[in-house]
């Protein structure tokens, strides 16, 4: 009842803070008794000021509760995908079509909504956005619904896209202010990609971002002609992240369209995979930065941009850092959008070098072939949508890695190719855990995982503690500052989503999502 | 990977190879029986002639777009790609993708939105130009069914799973140079011999299999719809007890195990004292990779294409 008070105490104090009990203000520290947004808060960081589970005490660890997910007589896809959002002891979450609210200290389920689905590809959902007492998702069949989080009723539900042009929608709705930030998917035939602001109450638009210009806009000279643009891709799949003294959101946008064979789009392909800033009110683009100019490899910029302030070159600096798909860690001044650093996290062969803007000059060669060309990274990345984590304990990025090679090929020698003309084929990677200094851009150390695949999401805390995923179904706390592996348990299937941690009653919990199956560990209190 | 769609064996094994490139773990038994299940069920669709398609009842799955939509039959789509011939290819191309100024029908949301000819139809009927000079709006029912089986034809094969994505032509290489570079440089002549190991290899594989099996031997051993055996990674574990050797069954950070000749598993706690010794068959592959060029690599695919 103390953090239902608390909530509506904030309610009537500030509008801002009406949206799911997270106080913009409090950028820098995140609630500890709660997971209001995908990312903890909005920075993006995934670091917990909780220290009850600590390096000291991990090997004490127990756990607190299963819970298995049960679709019931419907088809489900994908594993649990979504991070978990936690109000007032009620935690959220999704797979395609479907919204679960469990009790955060046993697992007890309240409630599941099942969506009636028209299509769309089921491949995952990365969970819920809450607005006092709605939540919204987003579902396969292009709906952005709104639930009532006491018992899961719908109170509306609205289209964001459309079905017939194969989009779908898989991204977490972030709820800011008077604003229900929704995004979407689809790769499949060429279709403009673009970022919404959804009215909280009646789900109606409130401004949109076109990731892709139009004739005559900034960013059209980077596009052959309007066709090219009409079509030009750039979904908006991975939650972003908001400053709230800049008013500015930061959204990384995926790849250009036709994915791989471009050459009816030669150029830039602005705003495709850059990380963009937005003003939060109307939408309106205030700088931009391209990891991948004229991206031919589907490297989606997506990654969480994460947001921390700190000293660079002897100053303080309000920065945003990003471990791109294509294997480049970019810090940038979230101010300006003026890059500070820019490295390779990975070896990559497919840039020529980086240009005065900081950005990876892609070397044509390295650009699809009919005859093949092998490249590094493969399709799938150096990382992937599995959220980083940046703790300002270590001063450390965290990325779950992986170095990769796949040989692309064209498969449309035409002047205009359409749909995918063209894909990667077979393939090696290994998998690595970093941790990069963000002020030189430099691997601080790297734990080389046993196999590949099975990449997580990532949590640090103040415990001095990192949270991953290892390719063998390990859920394993390192040490943050040496990268020395401390405690593990094996969950029997690969960590599909990110762990959260949150205090209830004096006790520190972690739940992580594997497969089908949420686990909640928990330091009990003494 | 994208299921409700039908493939052929030969398609559905390199769905298999993508997916253990990026990761999915199995035996070659184990996929050997995943490709058999992809291909009994989601094979190539047999449609009785004149048969009606009927939308498919889907619900979820990985598949893109509606689940409504317009489910393609073959034989229509023969008959509407020759009125598409006779009368629309002049100004909307070959592939349906426009011409000049003229729609792209591939992108074209008269098109995507249609099921059955229920908005195209109505468009044409009220008058779009033709090559013939024939009234649009004269097309009968079935004509105008059998051309919008056609252009959901035309938009299905620019998706990935279309009947384009297949790798044209990998044979630009010189097979003079690749030889150079399989006795030299590459030092390939270490573990294979053209008249030993490799003999006839270019009458078993087309080229751009031969490409895939040497650049990644693990993944790359599923062509024309075969699952071929992976050479596994062997290692050696030794303690106070002594040594053990077999083949590798799992290791991760905490624990190994393996399985040895007489097919007994064995498995180990990972301390600082635990000596473990891996073989990987492919190792020399692998470090490959750094520094081949595409150049040596076209060159190889020449040269071994002339080992029949």
């Amino acid at each position: 009842m103390t953090s239902c008070r608390v909530l509506l105490g904030a309610l009537a104090l500030a509008a801002s803070t009406l949206s799911q009990g997270l106080d913009p203000a409090k950028l820098g520290q995140p609630p500890t008794d709660s997971w209001p947004t995908y990312n903890g808060d909005y920075s993006g960081r995934r670091f917990s000021t909780l220290s009850k589970i600590n390096t000291q005490n991990i090997g004490s660890l127990s756990l607190a509760w299963i819970y298995r997910l049960d679709p019931g007589n419907t088809s489900m896809g994908g594993s649990i995908n979504s991070t978990p959002v936690l109000i007032n002891g009620v935690m959220y979450f999704t797979v395609p079509d479907h919204v679960w609210a469990v009790d955060a200290r046993t697992g007890r389920q309240l409630w599941q909504y099942v969506w009636s689905s028209k299509g769309g590809i089921h491949l995952g959902n990365r969970g819920v956005g809450v607005y006092g007492n709605w939540l919204y998702f987003e579902t396969p069949d292009c709906n952005l619904v709104a639930l009532n989080t006491k018992d899961g009723k719908e109170r509306w539900h609205r289209q964001i896209c459309d079905l017939d042009q194969m989009y779908y929608a898989s991204v977490a709705p972030i709820v800011i202010k008077n604003h229900v930030i929704v995004g979407v998917s689809g790769d499949d035939l060429d279709i403009p990609g673009y970022l919404e602001s959804r009215d909280p109450e009646t789900g109606e638009v409130q401004w949109h971002f076109s990731v892709v210009p139009k004739p005559g806009e900034p960013g059209s000279e980077t596009w052959p002609n309007a066709d090219a643009m009409a079509h030009g891709g750039g979904m908006t799949w991975v939650p972003s992240t908001y400053d709230p003294e800049l008013n500015m959101l930061y959204v990384g946008t995926g790849n250009p369209q036709p994915v791989i064979a471009g050459k009816g789009r030669m150029g830039d392909n602005l705003y495709t995979e850059s990380i963009v800033a937005l003003n939060l009110d109307t939408g309106k683009r205030v700088w931009h930065f391209q990891p991948s100019p004229h991206d031919t490899h589907d490297w989606d910029a997506v990654q969480t941009p994460v947001l921390f302030d700190g000293e660079f070159n002897g100053k303080p600096t309000k920065m945003l850092a990003q471990a791109s798909r294509n294997g480049y860690f970019f810090v940038l001044d979230r101010t300006n959008g003026k890059n500070l650093v820019t490295s390779e996290f990975v070896k990559t062969n497919w840039a020529k070098g980086v240009d005065a803007k900081g950005q990876p000059i892609p070397n044509p060669a390295k650009e699809p072939q009919v005859n093949g060309a092998l490249v590094s990274p493969n399709q799938a990345g150096a990382v992937n949508w599995p959220p980083p984590s940046f703790s300002p304990a270590t001063g450390l990025f965290y990325v779950n890695a992986s170095r990769a090679f796949s040989e692309y090929y064209i498969y449309d020698e035409s002047e205009k190719p359409e749909g995918w003309g063209g894909n990667d084929r077979g393939g090696w990677a290994e998998a690595m855990l970093e941790a990069i200094d963000y002020k030189t851009g430099k691997i601080r150390w790297s734990h080389k995982w046993e196999g590949t695949g099975g990449r997580s999401g990532l949590l640090s805390t103040a415990g001095n503690l990192l949270f991953a995923g290892d390719p063998s179904n390990n859920l394993v706390a390192l040490n943050a500052t040496t990268g020395e592996p401390l405690w593990h348990a094996n969950l029997g299937a690969s960590m599909t989503n990110a762990p959260i941690t949150y205090e209830l009653d004096g006790s520190q919990y972690l739940t992580v999502g594997a497969g089908d199956t949420l686990y909640s560990f928990v330091m009990n209190a003494k | 990977m994208v299921l409700g769609r039908s493939s052929s064996r030969e398609e559905w094994s390199e769905v298999i190879a993508n997916m253990v490139a990026k990761g999915a773990k199995g035996t070659s038994a184990e996929f050997g029986q995943v490709l058999d299940y992809l291909t009994n069920n989601f094979g190539p669709k047999k449609v009785a002639a004149g048969a009606t398609a009927a939308p498919p009842r889907r619900t979820g799955g990985l598949t893109q777009g509606p689940n409504d939509k317009h489910v393609v039959d073959a034989q229509a789509a023969a008959r509407g790609r020759a009125i598409y011939i006779s009368e629309c290819i002049t100004c909307h191309g070959p592939r349906a993708r426009g011409k000049g100024d003229n729609t792209d029908l591939v992108r074209s949301l008269t098109v995507l939105h249609d099921r059955y000819g229920n908005t195209i139809g109505p468009f044409l009927r009220k008058g779009h130009s033709t090559q013939s000079g024939t009234a649009s709006s004269s097309f009968t029912d079935a004509q105008v069914s059998d051309l919008a089986n056609f252009l959901h034809q035309q938009v299905n094969d620019t998706l990935r799973s279309g009947p384009f994505s297949k790798v044209l032509n990998v044979l630009t290489g010189d097979p003079k140079a690749g030889q150079a570079y399989f006795n030299g440089a590459g030092k390939c002549n270490t573990c294979h011999s053209p008249t030993g190991n490799l003999a006839g290899i270019a009458s078993k594989y087309d080229p751009p299999t031969l490409q895939q099996r040497f650049l990644f031997p693990r993944t790359a051993n599923f062509s024309r719809g075969q699952i071929a055996q992976v050479k596994p990674t062997t290692v050696t574990v030794t303690d106070a007890n002594g040594s053990v050797s077999g083949v590798l069954d799992k290791i991760d950070d905490f624990s190994i195990s393996l399985r040895d000749d007489s097919g007994e598993y064995h498995s180990w706690k990972r301390t600082p004292d635990l000596k473990i010794e891996k073989h990987d068959p492919y190792a020399a592959h692998i470090e490959l990779l750094d520094l081949y060029t595409d150049k040596d690599i076209h060159d190889i695919v020449a040269y071994l294409e002339t080992l029949k």
